[in-house]
């Protein structure tokens, strides 16, 4: 199944319009981020109004928290092949349903920062079901810079 | 661990249905075929290790970051 993230996902149902995000259905990590397996429940939301920086944060830790990017704006050519293995496990029948973030590392300027397009979080904004998907292509950056967009 | 010799061609079925094969041996390198059911994920260890410390990495930045990479990314969408 071949996502194309050109649509923002705000045209989505189930992303958030608003900056609060605590009355949003949890996402459920079925594949909890590695490293981070302990945390399977987190809530989405935006961190500005344009909607291209986001934020994961724990609603099992609260201090815990990532920023994600809808990768559409800043990398309009990214386009994962998203395993139909991982579409059942996320009960995905449509590739609509489907919205890929990015996780952004932040670094000692705004300009360091990176998105880690190798290993995106992949959303069922349905069923709210979610997964970190280590993608297949060894091509795909671990951490590509945002300020060379 | 389980230490187990095997010759180019030989296999070892772990589980049920997981069969890894040994196809090529090259001076330090050795190919494996590994067969698996789909829901069976097999990954490099050292790539799986990579994205975690990314991940790590990239767990709760503060809000000064957050807020100076929003004004970064708020004028590149400007741009647009």
């Amino acid at each position: 199944m071949r996502l194309t993230t050109t649509t923002a996902p705000d045209a989505g149902p189930g992303f958030p319009s608003q900056s609060a995000g605590s009355d949003l259905p949890a996402l459920d990590l079925v594949r909890p981020l590695l490293g981070f397996p302990d945390y399977r429940r987190f809530a989405l939301a935006r961190l500005d109004e344009t909607g291209v920086l986001c934020e994961l944060r724990s609603l099992e830790q609260p201090d815990l928290r990532f920023v994600v990017i809808p990768p559409a704006v800043l990398f309009p050519d990214y386009a994962p092949e998203i395993d139909e293995e991982v579409a059942e496990a996320l009960d995905a029948s449509n590739p609509d349903d489907l919205l890929v973030l990015a996780l952004v590392t932040l670094g000692d300027t705004p300009q360091a920062a990176t998105a880690n397009l190798l290993a995106p979080v992949v959303v069922n904004h349905r069923t709210r079901r979610a997964a970190q998907v280590l993608l297949e292509d060894p091509e795909l950056p671990l951490r590509a810079p945002l300020a060379a967009r | 661990m389980l230490v187990l010799s095997r010759r180019l061609g030989e296999s070892v079925v772990i589980g049920d249905d997981v069969v890894v094969t040994v196809l090529e041996i090259r001076g330090d390198v050795v190919r494996l075929g590994v067969d698996a059911p789909r829901h069976v994920q097999v990954r490099r260890q050292e790539l799986l290790a990579q994205v975690e410390e990314s991940n790590r990495a990239a767990a709760s930045p503060d809000d000064d970051a957050v807020a100076g990479l929003s004004r970064l990314v708020g004028d590149k969408d400007e741009d647009h």
